[in-house]
């Protein structure tokens, strides 16, 4: 088995697997029919103020899984729809930051910037038609440099790394995310070793389930889906129930600001546009690549790297940047699209998740399992089928196809989710809380998975409540297990070495750098204090 | 003006706190093996290795917050309003999660005060209409009464907001599968 035969079996199982319906006697599968469904779905949440990409993925879990099962054929079709709602999510977000000045997602707060004040020039459709563009493109980018990267690295790790590199590698991850995600490396250290200390609670090789204080209830320790969900969607949802609490009800109206000029966008804008939107998908993707740096900062990165460039190219009488230039939208939206893709290279080639999204991914794989991210699955063996390849390329293409509904569909789709806006937040939120309650019953089927889900969202509001970023909190529980295994099995391996990540070369430089992180981002920290 | 926030400085110390009183009393006290152990001659890592590396985490976040970090800039803090919106919050979401839990069988009791066999909601939890009970009551509490919260005063708006939450949950979840439960049907 080569390469290409790997590739083409993965393009199969997308394409041949259970049929949804034909068409004129052309079969379509169910795996592209839950890509475009979850495509269609990210835009419309997307395009909800208060709601993001995760929320959505966090709910239609166990409803995918009621529906698929958990047998591996149920893979492809699970994570398609949620790669759809991803890539959806991230152009859906541009809607009301455009149209009414609010981002539908924190990632499109600098598409309001340009967006708005188009909008109110009546340039809306040529703004949205600028952001679906440059966010397809971004998009696009970042996907080719995941396809071609992800195998590459997993190849590399899987090469040079053994158990005590792969243990160091860890601990760096932790570190580097403790250390990005938030601007606080003490916050984030401290959100990784609460999610440490959730995941060891009730699990370990004794007879006695540790941490439990006797407790019969902890003994089989806290369930992904509770802690997941709970700090990441739950502790979310009483943030911005709070935060619609604390706003006074002016009823602030949105002005229709009647259209004006030519709304589409023409070869020359797009030729004006390209090198923006190619320098913020080269900043998105290589941001996106490190696990934890989120598209937030891309955004901010590929925006002001734009408007340093622009402000020595631009015409006299072109708007400034911030007061409805096309290519800062551009920017923006090619930016934080980016990071989509490449986000998931540490995620398929180390199982890092580096983002909110990639964790419901992974969740995703380990609920219904039979393909655990991380360097194996690239393992190209000759002579029998690996599995897990397959399904990795079957990724791959149901991430093309969702960027070919994006390029083809995604544009009319998402200029037509303008009336999203008029959801009251106050009325949504409290539906989600017990949706997503509702969803977490119905996988884990006991009330202590309620209970436990609802603990761990007034710890995500009181994290968010003092900014510390419940992120690394949840990917430290995603890592934690492995992370002991990889410890005990190393230790184990190197003949009850004690000192095993200090006396391997590459565990060591893994150590020192982790080390090495968190002191000079503490000390940059402390340089921007008063 | 007002002071400059300190909560860096109080979160620091209270995570160093609480590390210490992990790597201390709870983990020694609550695992059965310590950080490393001897099986039949050999040493292996036990079973309070892993949750003391968190309590380090823990301890050197708070070390790096109270060093390095006290004196930053736009530090967030709690307030007295967070504490007592969260309060209503969870005191809602408590009382319609018993509600959901209890409806259900209380209903069938007091069903039972008219009728001449007993029934038992148990064996009623996959019968339409029973089943749905706890779920529907506690479900529309949960979500018009935080409604009311965050609007400040009840409305029916609110309730018919909740109502068609609850009818779509159902739709969603209950309708279609026939293995799956609605809460509380999987404990009672």
């Amino acid at each position: 088995m080569g390469v290409l035969d790997y590739i083409w079996l993965g393009v199969l199982a997308v394409f041949q697997g259970p049929e949804a319906f034909t068409v004129f006697g052309i079969s379509v599968s169910i795996t592209v029919m839950m890509v475009l469904s979850g495509f269609l779905f990210g835009i419309l949440v997307g395009a909800t103020p208060g709601l993001a990409g995760p929320f959505a993925m966090a709910i239609s879990l166990p409803i995918l899984i009621s529906i698929f099962g958990y047998s591996p054929d149920a893979l492809l079709p699970v994570m398609g729809f949620l790669i759809g709602i991803m890539k959806g999510a991230t152009i859906g977000g541009a809607v009301p930051a455009i149209l009414f000045n609010t981002p539908g997602t924190p990632d499109a707060f600098m598409t309001t910037l340009d967006g708005y004040p188009m909008a109110q020039w009546g340039q809306a459709k040529k703004a949205l038609r600028i952001a679906h563009f440059s966010s397809a493109s971004g998009d696009t980018f970042s996907d080719i440099v995941l396809f071609v990267c992800a195998p590459f690295l997993a190849i590399l790790v899987e090469a040079y790394l053994d158990l005590p590199e792969k243990t160091g590698l860890l601990i760096l991850s932790l570190s580097f995310i403790a250390a990005v995600i938030g601007g606080s490396p003490g916050k984030g250290l401290i959100s990784i070793g609460l999610g440490l200390l959730a995941v060891y609670v009730g699990t370990g090789e004794d007879f006695y389930p540790r941490l439990t204080m006797g407790a019969d209830k902890l003994s089989r320790g806290f369930p992904i889906t509770t802690a997941v969900l709970g700090v990441l969607i739950i502790g979310a949802v009483f943030k911005g129930l709070e935060e619609t609490w604390q706003e006074s009800r002016k009823g602030k109206r949105s002005i229709v600001v009647p259209e004006t000029g030519d709304q589409k966008l023409r070869w020359p804008d797009i030729k004006r546009l390209l090198p923006h939107i190619s320098r913020s998908a080269l900043i998105g993707t290589g941001i996106g690549a490190l696990p934890g740096v989120g598209s937030t900062l891309a955004a901010t990165l590929g925006y002001s790297t734009a408007r340093a460039r622009y402000a020595k190219s631009k015409d006299a009488d072109a708007a400034a940047f911030g007061e409805g230039a096309p290519e800062g939208i551009a920017a923006t939206e090619a930016a934080n699209s980016a990071v989509s893709g490449a986000n998931l290279i540490p995620v398929l080639s180390l199982g890092i998740p580096g983002n909110a999204a990639a964790v419901f991914l992974i969740l995703a794989t380990e609920t219904i399992g039979g393909f655990n991210p991380g360097p194996s699955v690239f393992r190209f063996s000759p002579d029998v089928i690996n599995p897990e390849l397959v399904v990795a390329f079957g990724l791959f293409t149901c991430m093309t196809i969702a960027n070919l509904f994006n390029w083809t569909i995604g544009g009319v789709f998402m200029r037509s989710m303008g009336f999203m806006i008029r959801i009251p937040k106050q009325l949504l939120l409290p539906s989600v809380l017990l949706l997503t309650l509702t969803a977490i019953y119905v996988q884990e089927t006991r009330i202590e998975a309620i209970w436990f889900a609802l603990g761990f969202g007034v710890l995500g509001y009181f994290m968010r409540v003092l900014a510390i970023s419940p992120l690394p909190f949840v990917i430290a529980f995603i890592l934690g297990k492995s992370l002991e295994e990889t410890a005990r099995q190393a230790y184990s391996a190197t003949g009850n070495d004690p000192f095993f990540l200090f006396n391997n070369p590459i565990a060591l430089a893994f150590i020192l750098m982790s080390v090495a992180v968190i002191f000079f981002t503490g000390r940059k920290a402390k340089k921007a204090a008063p | 003006m007002l002071a400059p926030s300190r909560s860096n400085l109080y979160i620091g110390l209270l995570c160093i706190v609480f590390a210490a009183l992990l790597i201390f009393i709870w983990i020694p006290l609550d695992t059965d093996s310590g950080i490393v152990e001897k099986v039949r001659g050999r040493f292996a890592i036990g079973d309070a290795l892993a949750p003391t590396i968190a309590a380090c985490f823990i301890l050197v976040g708070g070390g790096l917050l109270v060093a390095f970090e006290r004196n930053g800039p736009n530090q967030s803090s709690l307030r007295r309003s967070h504490v007592l919106f969260m309060g209503k919050l969870f005191a809602v979401t408590v009382l319609s999660l018993l509600v959901m839990r209890f409806a259900g069988p209380l209903c069938a009791e007091i069903a039972n005060l008219f009728r001449t066999d007993p029934i038992e909601y148990r064996l009623l939890r996959a019968t339409a209409g029973w089943k749905h009970i706890g779920f529907s009551l506690g479900g529309i509490l949960m979500v018009a009464g935080i409604i009311a919260i965050v609007e400040r005063g009840f409305s029916l708006r609110g309730l018919l907001t909740a109502v068609l939450a609850v009818l779509a949950m159902i739709a969603m979840f209950d309708l279609p599968f026939e293995d799956l439960l609605l809460p509380p049907n999987g404990d009672v």
